[in-house]
């Protein structure tokens, strides 16, 4: 590992003296979201390996080149998994990528984000330092909390060397329910269960039918069975697996006809938005839609108190739009001087997250 | 906590209990969260660990002004504090020895001085206190709204006769008190009637007069031990000679006092032994009845009684904080087939504090008003208290009749 | 006294009398204080060790009231300390000699409460528990319950991303928090986080938690709530010895159960708190845990027997189940005064806080056994056990000449032992003044750089709270040469 930092942090002082950028990337897995890449490619998916396992202490240090599902197949020989279900978007997905993407799953819901399973990482920054925060501890408060800003931070502040992660048991029992109903009454229902102790880890609604999993305890998703009803789907782990890697008919149908997709991050209460075909995630609190007008679904999103991402669209559009919903002047202010706090010329994954970082 | 007491208090009784009470706080700030001032004012200065560190200062000789005093008088001694406190901090005699210095340091501007010498006066006696309320009572609708709230309306219900005179083997003793004669007389009559239905006899012996606690709580400590020398004498024939088992007090406001009778007379060698033995017999009624409860149902059972009304309870702070007696009186109107109301933020004192009302009418009024709303939450019939101060001052911001639960009780088994 | 509060900083030339003036303008009279006598019961927070007279202390009335009072320090470059209930035991809310303490408390409504989002809105000064009054007639409440859940506050949990016995299963307040909003050092409102589950951008809502009041004044916070659990059940273990209970916790992660909340008590704790709480707990025992389950009947039923069958194997000497509602809170307001409550058997008490793997927690209880030795001064532990979390409190007497001193370096001892066990010198309770030196043990002179760009991104002149959480580097290196000479009987990073 030492040639390898030694190797990046020459590129790093290279590009840096010479003003270019570098474009750090995994298993290229998530190239197509966030901002173009630009720049000279810096390949990481070299660094790989686990570093450290202890299954009792529900901790994995892992290399952030490491493939996500070489990581999951370890954990699941333990019983174990990341429980916040990471998308994949391809066979090259790396743990690296999915902290910086900071994506999550159907699970994501019920048990949290990436970012609240982020318990320590490694990274080399823009200056060429090897910095550690964090630890692989469940509890730890000392200095900021740089680990968690790193999950979603698009490889913008620097190199991610190496993560721990908290893990969980595999859950005991699943059972997965599907209900006919309209996106009014399912967002009303999806709101009303969330208000109830219910083991709900995942739902999904799309096309007039609401798919539910749940999950813990074989008394608890049985009694729960009993107490919602609905039709049991059999194997639907196909099912909650085509929402997570979109490859559902939702995601693929339109996908050849290049009409941009929209991901919304709202309050679960938000009403039905009316923007066009929807599918709806986490208890109603993530919308995808696909096409719509642009200022309308970010004026829609920001209403309600959230945000919308152009998710997957062609590049001219990312361009005139911009990815990620446009920052309020304090925090733009504050982003800019994160970023040159840790990457001072400018160099990692430019403009991969907003224009100017 | 740290401490570094000055010359001046340093080896005196006082200095050496407040530097024992100062040591036990930890200032983990827990009893902020249940302080009546601090939650309606949010200033540290205005809660317990702010008080604790103000007095503290001046023990410690640091110069001190109006501000602290304010901050002191603010406090309503309701110890709420104290149930909160895990350290046990002795928070109300921490108090007194402050009040007492900041009192003798700062002094008191001529108004405040009339004021309290007034209240002194005229509360603690009641041939003083009768015809002034009466006076008042005729007075009020000329009287501007701020002083008109503070004439107390004696009690609409016209006091019961106490119960014939019967010779009952067991014998206790109760205490008239300062104001409750001419406010609720009907009080002490309902207990009389109550115990002598469960077989005890209910008499007060004459020339007892105020507690004391009204005295000592304005800080005129010597006033006050007069007041309590005098019960003590009052009383000591009929404890020396053994014929009363126990002092009922139906005001818990004089109850938590008189049990503290022991401990203020400590260092008196003329009264410690005695003061001690009534603070050891001092019972409030709830604890008498409660020990008689299976007779009580009894006697409930007997009495045709249908189903009670509803009603809330206000626990006055010295019950449940000052005597920690909590959740008995409760039990008790619940097995008298009353249904009780809930009350939200029972720990929280309702502002009456003794003089509290009339030293500090705006807090006051304030705690009086959050009180009542909690209390008329669930739409009760009637609130239901277990002091004459809470029981007066309630009755002066609603319509809602006050009572003291003893009442009810005498009702149902009058049924 | 303090062990070491010589924060006096160049950087800060304030003209007092032109500040009061200033401000007079910007808040209602009552709302600043400027007498010594009033300023002194802010010296010190829920950690008495250190103490600092403030230059003043303000307490705004509303969310404009604070921003005027922020842009006139931007102006004036006058440090600006935050405060909430005072509870925390890290000296976060302690005064700056040249600053203004601007205590929050006022800032207590509860905004707003949806209960069908499942989110409230408060300010800052709302205390944790009353949020989860105010949830509960819609069968909800807030999740992380920090010892002091009664008195502190919800700025101040953000401010220390405040832990609890719970946080095992639900998280720490990082995890259930939505939205900050606050006021940066140059005096704009800025919102980090939102109504939704995620915002755009870098997570600067992670960032604020956690950050002690260095990043910026927190104005509202938008909180998540949690359904109630159907039931909730503790199982009560005692142990003859300390080293088994320290096994027992490890075993029941090994086992795959995740524990609603897994505590630990040594005989110190247990006997400092029973005279108050009345817990019941085994005055025999030389530790305890509490360990709670809560879901659907049948499943608390399911995990109560595993829970059972892996302390008995772990040689619990009594198990006990609650029986009811009343006897659960009953065993857990025990550990929830443990801290004050040490307060009956003396005067002083550190509170520390490292976190260490699991594993190694019967051996951390011996190293401590050794170092009360060592140091001649009593500790009692009590742990949130399922975390690795420890809170050895190490009791002492400031009236003594010597012990606080004394107390710091037996702390100290426990904290380097926490990060040479592969851990962190504080859980929950946050760095403060009283960390401020041992994070040089934790992380080197880059990180600590890095962190200070990180401050200078939102506050470039330094003013929120200085002094606090990061230690300058010059302090750092004082630090690791002043220490290097000390003793240590377990092995150093």
């Amino acid at each position: 590992m030492n040639s390898l930092i030694k190797d990046w942090t020459d590129q790093l002082f290279d590009a840096a003296e010479t003003g270019r950028k570098l474009n750090i990337r995994g298993g290229g897995s998530k190239s197509f979201y966030g901002g173009a890449e630009t720049g000279d490619l810096l390949d990481v998916s070299v660094n790989r390996g686990i570093v450290n396992y202890e299954p009792t202490e529900l901790v994995v240090t892992v290399r952030a080149g490491t493939p996500l599902a070489e990581l999951q197949a370890i954990l699941a020989e333990k019983g174990q998994c990341l429980p916040f279900e990471p998308p994949h978007f391809g066979p090259g997905a790396t743990v690296g990528g999915m902290v910086a993407t900071g994506l999550s799953g159907p699970r994501r819901q019920a048990v949290g984000a990436v970012r609240d399973f982020v318990l320590g990482v490694k990274l080399l920054d823009g200056k060429g330092e090897l910095l550690s925060f964090g630890g692989q501890v469940m509890k730890n408060v000392a200095g900021y909390d740089v680990p968690r800003l790193m999950a979603g931070s698009m490889g913008t502040l620097g190199i991610l060397l190496e993560v721990s992660l908290k893990v969980l048991p595999l859950p005991v029992a699943e059972k997965t329910l599907r209900f006919v109903m309209s996106e009014a009454d399912a967002l009303e229902k999806l709101n009303l269960w969330g208000g109830r102790p219910l083991p709900v880890s995942a739902s999904a609604w799309s096309d007039g039918a609401l798919t539910l999993r749940l999950s813990g305890a074989e008394a608890a998703v049985a009694a729960a069975t009993l107490k919602l009803g609905g039709e049991v789907v059999n194997a639907p782990d196909a099912f909650w697996i085509s929402v997570r890697e979109q490859t559902h008919a939702f995601f693929a149908a339109d996908a050849a006809s290049a009409a941009p997709l929209w991901r919304l991050s709202v309050p679960s209460v938000a009403p039905s938005l009316n923007l066009g075909t929807t599918l709806i995630e986490w208890g109603g609190a993530l919308r995808w839609l696909r096409g719509g007008d642009v200022q309308l679904i970010r004026t829609a999103a920001e209403q309600v108190g959230g945000h919308a991402t152009l998710f997957r669209g062609e590049h001219a559009l990312k361009v005139s739009t911009g990815v990620f919903q446009p920052l309020s002047a304090p925090l733009a202010r504050i982003h800019r001087n994160i970023k040159s706090a840790f990457d001072p010329h400018g160099v990692f994954n430019h403009g991969r997250m907003y224009p100017d970082l | 906590m740290q401490t570094n007491l000055a010359d001046f208090i340093k080896d005196t009784p006082e200095g050496r209990e407040a530097d024992a009470i100062l040591r036990t706080c930890v200032h983990c700030g827990f009893c902020t969260a249940t302080c009546p001032t601090y939650q309606l004012l949010g200033n540290e200065l205005d809660g317990p660990r702010g008080r604790i560190y103000l007095i503290k200062q001046v023990l410690e000789g640091q110069p001190v002004t109006q501000k602290t005093q304010m901050h002191l008088d603010r406090c309503l001694s309701c110890r709420s504090c104290e149930t909160t406190c895990p350290s046990g901090v002795k928070y109300h005699r921490l108090l007194d020895i402050g009040r007492a210095v900041v009192e003798q340091r700062v002094g008191r501007s001529v108004l405040e001085k009339a004021t309290r010498f007034l209240l002194c006066e005229a509360l603690p006696r009641p041939w003083v206190f009768k015809p002034a309320v009466k006076i008042g009572h005729l007075m009020r609708p000329l009287l501007p709204s701020i002083l008109a709230d503070k004439v107390p309306m004696p009690s609409e219900n016209a006091p019961k006769p106490w119960p014939q005179p019967r010779t009952h083997k067991r014998r206790m003793i109760a205490l008239p008190g300062c104001v409750q004669p001419t406010l609720t007389p009907n009080t002490n009559a309902a207990t009389a009637r109550v115990l002598d239905k469960l077989g005890i006899e209910l008499f007060e012996p004459a020339g007892t007069g105020c507690c004391g606690a009204l005295r000592y709580h304005l800080n005129a400590h010597d006033q006050a031990l007069e007041d309590m020398r005098r019960v003590i004498d009052a009383w000591w024939p009929h404890i020396e000679n053994g014929s009363v088992e126990a002092i009922v007090m139906t005001a818990s406001g004089c109850g938590a006092h008189v049990k503290e009778y022991g401990d203020m007379f400590k260092h008196d060698p003329a009264y410690a032994r005695k003061a001690l033995r009534i603070s050891e017999l001092t019972r409030d009624a709830s604890e008498i009845i409660a020990a008689e409860q299976s007779r009580l149902v009894e006697l409930l059972r007997a009495a045709s009684a249908g189903v009670g009304q509803r009603v809330a309870f206000h626990s006055p702070c010295t019950l449940q904080h000052g005597q920690k007696i909590r959740g008995v009186v409760e039990s008790l109107l619940a097995a008298a087939g009353y249904e009780l109301s809930p009350v939200a933020d029972p720990h929280l004192c309702c502002g009456s504090a003794g003089t509290y009302s009339i030293t500090q009418p705006t807090l006051s009024k304030q705690l009086r008003d959050n009180k009542l709303a909690a209390l008329g939450a669930g739409s009760p019939a009637v609130f239901v208290t277990a002091n004459i101060g809470c029981q007066t001052h309630l009755q002066s911001g609603s319509a809602t009749p006050v009572r003291h639960w003893i009442e009810l009780i005498d009702e149902r088994l009058a049924h | 006294m303090s062990i070491d509060s010589n924060f006096s900083d160049p950087r800060f030339a304030v003209d007092r009398e032109a500040l009061i003036a200033r401000l007079r303008k910007v808040l209602p009279v009552q709302a600043l204080l400027i007498e010594d006598e009033e300023l002194r019961p802010y010296e010190c927070d829920g950690l008495t060790a250190f103490r600092e007279m403030p230059l003043l202390v303000a307490l705004p009335e509303n969310e404009a009231q604070a921003q005027a009072l922020v842009k006139v320090c931007y102006e004036l470059k006058v440090p600006i300390v935050p405060r909430g209930a005072a509870t925390g035991l890290s000296g976060g809310a302690m005064p700056h000699r040249d600053g203004v303490v601007v205590s929050l408390a006022k800032l207590k409504k509860i905004i707003k409460l949806d209960p069908v989002a499942r989110t409230a809105v408060v300010q800052p000064g709302v205390r944790n528990l009353s949020v989860s009054e105010a949830a509960a007639p819609f069968n909800l409440y807030y999740a992380p319950d920090p010892s002091s859940q009664i008195a502190c506050t919800i700025g101040g949990n953000v401010a220390e991303n405040s832990g609890g016995v719970h946080c095992l299963k639900y998280g720490l307040t990082v995890h259930n928090v939505l939205r900050v909003r606050g006021i940066t050092a140059d005096g704009e409102i800025a919102e980090f986080g939102n109504a939704a589950l995620d915002a755009a951008g870098y997570d600067l809502l992670a960032l604020m938690n956690g950050s002690e009041g260095l990043l910026a004044l927190i104005t509202e916070v938008t909180v998540k709530l949690t359904p109630k659990p159907e039931l909730a059940q503790v199982v009560l273990a005692s142990f003859d010895n300390v080293t088994k209970a320290g096994d027992a916790v490890a075993s029941i992660i090994a086992a795959g159960i995740i524990p609603a909340g897994l505590e630990m008590m040594d005989k110190k704790a247990t006997h400092a708190v029973e005279p108050y709480v009345k817990a019941g707990y085994d005055m025999n025992a030389e530790a305890i845990l509490l360990c709670e389950s809560d879901g659907t009947p049948e499943e608390v039923a399911e995990e109560i027997g595993r829970m059972k069958a892996v302390l008995e194997k772990s040689g619990a000497s009594e198990i006990r189940v609650s029986q009811n509602e009343a006897e659960r809170l009953k065993f857990w307001a025990g550990r929830k005064a443990a801290f004050p409550a040490v307060g009956r058997v003396t005067p002083d008490y550190l509170c520390m806080d490292g976190t260490i793997p699991r594993k190694r927690l019967a051996e951390m209880l011996i190293a401590i056994a050794d170092l009360s030795q060592k140091y001649g001064l009593r500790c009692a532990n009590v742990f949130h056990a399922g975390d690795g979390n420890l809170h050895p409190l190490i009791m002492y007497d400031a009236n003594q000449p010597g012990e606080v001193e004394r107390a710091a370096d037996f702390g100290a001892d426990i904290l380097e032992l926490s990060v040479a066990f592969g851990g962190t010198v504080t859980g929950e309770h946050g760095v403060g003044v009283e960390k401020i030196n041992v994070m040089a043990v934790q992380f080197s002179l880059s990180e600590i750089s890095a962190f200070h760009r990180l401050k200078a991104a939102f506050d470039e002149r330094g003013l929120l709270n200085p002094g606090k959480g990061i230690p300058t580097l010059a302090r750092c290196r004082e630090y690791t040469q002043t220490r290097a000479g000390a003793a240590l009987s377990a092995p150093r990073f």
